[in-house]
C-alpha cells in the first residue's frame, strides 16, 4: 500500500480536525512477522523468508476524550495495532505519535514518562494478573514503577481508592487474584490501567472473555470512567453490538488495513464498504427470530498468502477486474467517513 | 405444552451432581423440560449455569465423579439415563448426536476425515466400504464442503475452524439421529463463519426433522435458531417459552436483566440495565430463589421458599411474582 497519510474523517469533519490536535496519530503504520522456517530448513528445501503482513498500511488519528473502535474478525491486526500503540511491538514501518512525541522514544529514559499516559487492559483477565501478587501489588505497581507517591501509606491508600472507583472494596487489597470471579478480575484490571492517570487506555477486547451480565457491568464502567476522567479509549473488539455501544467512531479492519473507518451513527447505518456489510449482516439480533438469510460465502484468506488487488474480492460481490489487480486506498466518503473500495468510488454501489 | 405428538425427547427432575469432600455440589437441579421431533430449543445462561452439563447428562458424557443424582430421561419414551455405557455408545451417534465448540477436539488429528466419518457410518449402519465412503462424501457435500471428493483424505489440520465444524457437523448426522446436542457450536468461530454455520445446522437439521438442543450463551444466535428457548440459573430453569415471547416479554427478572444487558445494534442507549452481582458459586447457592440476592423485585417469600416453574401466559416461569396469578404447571 502506497505511503499516502489518509484522512481519518469526511470533509464535513475536516475543520474539527484543523482545531482539535490528535492524541494518538498513526501514519502509515505496518508490523511483519517473520514466520520463515528454520534457516537450515530454507537452506535444504531452498524456500526464501516468509512474512506475515499482520498490519499494512494503516493511518488513523484518535482525538482527546473519544472513543475508536477497530473490529474485524480473527487475523485481521486489530491486536496487533494496539500492542504497536503501547510498545509491545515495533512497528516495522511508519510512525505512532502520542501528543505529537514518537512513541519509539518509550524505549529510552526521558521517554519513560509516555508509558504512565498510555495504559493496556487485556482481553483475558485470567492471564493477565499474576496469580502469586495481591490485588494490592498488582494495583500497586504502576505507581511504585512511575515513582508516582513517596509514602509506603499513601500507596495503600491510593490502590484503596482505585479499588473503590471500579466497584470494588479496598479491603480486597490483601486477596489473591483467584478469589475473585472473571468480572471482578477485570476490574482489578481496569484498577490497575487506572493507577498511573493515564489520559489514553488502549482495551483490547475487554469484555469478551465475560457472561454478557458482567460484560454490561463492565461496559457500564468503562462509560462512566470516561466521563469522569475524560479517557481516550481505543476498543478492540469483534462484537459489533459492543462496539455499536461503546464507541464514538469505528474503523473496519481486513487482513491488516482498514476498508472503512466512521463515526459510529454512520456506520451502522450507511455502511458503504461490502465488507462492512457482510460483518453487519451477519451478527445474529434480537429482533430476527425466526427469520433466515443468506449468509456470505467464504471465509478470511490466509494472511500470509493474502489476494491479489484488494484483498476481500474473493469473497466481494462486486468485485470486477481492477478489484482483482489494484489494491483500494481509503477515500473520503461522501456520507462523512473514509472507505477503501473501488465501486464505492466509481459509483457501482 | 402444546405440542400434540408425544416427545422426543422427555427430560424429568434431572439432577446432576458432583460428590467433593466438603460436600455434594448440584449443578443441574430438578429440571424437566421436552423437545418434540424437529423442534430446536435453545437453553441459554451465563457459564455456570448448567446448560452443559444438562446436555452431557442427555449424550451420557458426564465425566466421573459426576453423576445422575435423580430424574430420568426418555428418549422416544424408553429411558436412557441408566443404560450401561455400552448401550448408551450405541445410542449415542445412532440416536442422539453432538457437535461441540471446539472442532479441534472433536476430530482424530491422526485419522483423515474420511476415516473418521467411514467409521462413524459403518458403525451404525449396515454399509459396505465403498457405500459408507461414498455416504461421507454426500454428507460433506450437504455442509457445503467444496471437492469433497478430495477433501475427504485430508486430516483435520488442513481445514480450517470453519470447515471444520461442518465437518463435525457432517459426522453428527451421519446416521441420521433424532436430536442433536449442540453445545456452543459457534463461540469459537468469527462472526461471519458464525452465521453460516447457524444457517447449515438449522437447513440441515430442516431437511433431516432432526431435533437440536441448542446450548449457547449468545442470545442472538437463540434468537434466530431456537423455536423455545429454556433460560437457566444456578442449575435451575428459570423460564422456558416460545423464544420471540421469551425475547420481547420476559416473565423472570433474571431473564429481564439478561436481555437489557445485551448491546443493541438498533438503538442507543448511554448505559446498559445491568444485573449488579454475579451468579453464586455452586458451594454457596443462595436459599429460597437462586436469584434473590441481584433481584431487584426481590421480597420475603423468596428468600426462604424455592419457587417451580408456573404458567405464565405462554411461558413458564419459576418466580414468586406470578404464583398468585398462575396455576402450577
Amino acid at each position: 500500500m502506497s505511503a499516502v497519510a489518509i484522512p481519518a474523517f469526511g470533509d464535513a469533519a475536516a475543520t474539527d480536525v484543523a482545531t482539535v490536535k490528535p492524541l494518538v496519530e498513526l501514519t502509515d503504520v505496518a508490523k511483519y512477522f517473520d514466520v520463515s522456517a528454520p534457516w537450515l530448513n530454507r537452506v535444504l528445501e531452498r524456500q526464501g523468508r516468509r512474512l506475515l503482513h499482520a498490519v499494512d498500511g494503516v493511518s488513523l488519528t484518535i482525538l482527546p476524550g473519544e472513543t475508536l473502535a477497530l473490529v474485524g474478525e480473527s487475523g485481521c491486526g486489530k491486536s496487533t495495532i494496539a500492542r504497536m500503540i503501547v510498545g509491545l511491538y515495533t512497528p516495522t514501518r511508519g510512525t505512532i505519535r502520542f501528543d505529537g512525541q514518537d512513541t519509539r522514544a518509550m524505549k529510552t529514559a526521558a521517554g519513560r514518562s509516555l508509558h504512565r499516559r498510555l495504559q493496556m487492559i487485556f482481553q483475558d483477565p485470567y492471564a493477565s494478573l499474576n496469580p502469586r501478587w495481591t490485588v494490592g501489588n498488582i494495583v500497586a505497581e504502576p505507581i511504585f514503577a512511575h515513582k508516582l507517591v513517596g509514602e509506603r501509606g499513601d500507596v495503600k491508600k491510593r490502590v484503596g481508592e482505585l479499588l473503590g472507583l471500579v466497584g470494588l472494596s479496598a479491603a480486597d487489597m490483601e486477596k489473591y487474584p483467584h478469589q475473585f470471579s472473571g468480572g471482578q478480575r477485570q476490574r482489578i484490571s481496569v484498577a490497575r490501567a487506572l493507577a498511573s492517570n493515564p489520559e489514553f487506555l488502549v482495551c483490547d477486547e475487554p469484555t469478551s472473555a465475560l457472561d454478557v451480565s458482567v460484560q454490561a457491568q463492565v461496559l457500564n464502567l468503562m462509560k462512566d470512567l470516561q466521563r469522569e476522567f475524560k479517557l481516550t479509549y481505543l476498543f478492540i473488539s469483534h462484537n459489533l453490538a459492543v462496539v455499536h455501544h461503546i464507541a464514538d467512531r469505528v474503523g473496519v479492519m481486513y487482513l491488516g488495513r482498514i476498508v472503512e473507518i466512521a463515526p459510529k451513527r454512520t456506520i451502522f447505518a450507511t455502511p458503504r464498504h461490502p465488507y462492512t456489510r457482510m460483518l453487519l449482516d451477519a451478527v445474529p439480533d434480537l429482533n430476527m427470530t425466526g427469520e433466515s438469510r443468506t449468509p456470505v460465502a467464504g471465509e478470511v484468506p490466509n494472511p500470509l498468502n493474502p489476494p491479489s488487488g484488494c484483498t476481500f474480492h474473493p469473497r466481494c460481490p462486486h468485485a470486477n477486474e481492477r478489484c482483482r489487480s489494484e489494491a483500494p486506498s481509503l477515500k473520503s466518503a461522501t456520507t462523512g467517513g473514509a472507505v477503501a473500495c473501488h465501486a464505492v468510488e466509481e459509483g457501482r454501489i | 405444552m402444546s405440542a400434540t405428538q408425544a416427545p422426543l425427547l422427555e427430560v424429568k427432575n434431572l439432577r446432576v451432581e458432583f460428590p467433593t469432600r466438603r460436600g455434594t455440589l448440584v449443578a443441574v437441579d430438578d429440571v424437566s423440560f421436552t423437545i418434540a421431533p424437529g423442534e430446536v430449543l435453545g437453553v441459554v445462561g451465563e457459564s455456570g449455569a448448567g446448560k452443559s452439563m444438562t446436555g452431557a447428562a442427555i449424550i451420557g458424557l458426564i465425566e466421573a465423579p459426576g453423576r445422575i443424582g435423580a430424574g430420568e430421561i426418555r428418549l422416544e419414551g424408553a429411558r436412557i439415563d441408566n443404560l450401561p455405557a455400552e448401550a448408551m455408545r450405541k445410542i449415542r451417534g445412532r440416536k442422539i448426536g453432538a457437535i461441540f465448540q471446539d472442532p479441534l477436539t472433536s476430530l482424530n488429528p491422526l485419522y483423515s476425515i474420511g476415516r473418521q466419518l467411514t467409521e462413524t457410518i459403518q458403525t451404525h449402519l449396515n454399509l459396505s466400504n465403498a457405500q459408507a465412503r461414498q455416504r461421507a462424501i454426500d454428507l460433506l457435500k450437504s455442509t457445503g464442503i467444496q471437492a469433497a471428493e478430495q477433501r475427504i483424505d485430508h486430516f483435520p489440520h488442513q481445514f480450517s475452524g470453519g470447515m471444520r465444524q461442518r465437518v463435525v457437523i457432517a459426522l453428527a448426522l451421519a446416521a441420521e439421529p433424532r436430536l442433536i446436542v449442540a453445545d456452543e457450536p459457534t463461540t469459537a468461530l468469527d462472526v461471519s463463519i458464525q452465521a453460516q454455520i447457524i444457517a447449515l445446522l438449522k437447513k440441515l437439521c430442516r431437511d433431516h426433522g432432526t431435533a437440536v438442543m441448542l446450548v449457547t450463551h449468545d442470545m442472538g444466535v437463540i434468537a434466530e435458531t431456537a423455536d423455545r428457548v429454556a433460560v437457566m440459573y444456578a442449575g435451575r430453569i428459570v423460564e422456558i417459552g416460545p423464544v420471540a415471547e421469551v425475547i420481547h416479554r420476559p416473565e423472570h427478572p433474571y431473564t429481564v436483566g439478561l436481555m437489557g444487558s445485551i448491546p443493541s445494534l438498533v438503538t442507543e442507549s448511554e448505559r446498559l440495565a445491568q444485573i449488579d452481582g454475579a451468579m453464586p458459586r455452586l458451594t454457596a447457592i443462595p436459599k429460597g430463589c437462586a436469584f434473590n440476592p441481584r433481584c431487584p423485585r426481590v421480597f420475603d417469600r423468596c428468600r426462604s421458599e424455592r419457587p417451580d416453574l408456573v404458567v405464565v401466559g405462554t411461558t413458564r416461569a419459576a418466580c414468586w411474582l406470578h404464583a398468585a396469578q398462575a396455576v402450577p404447571a
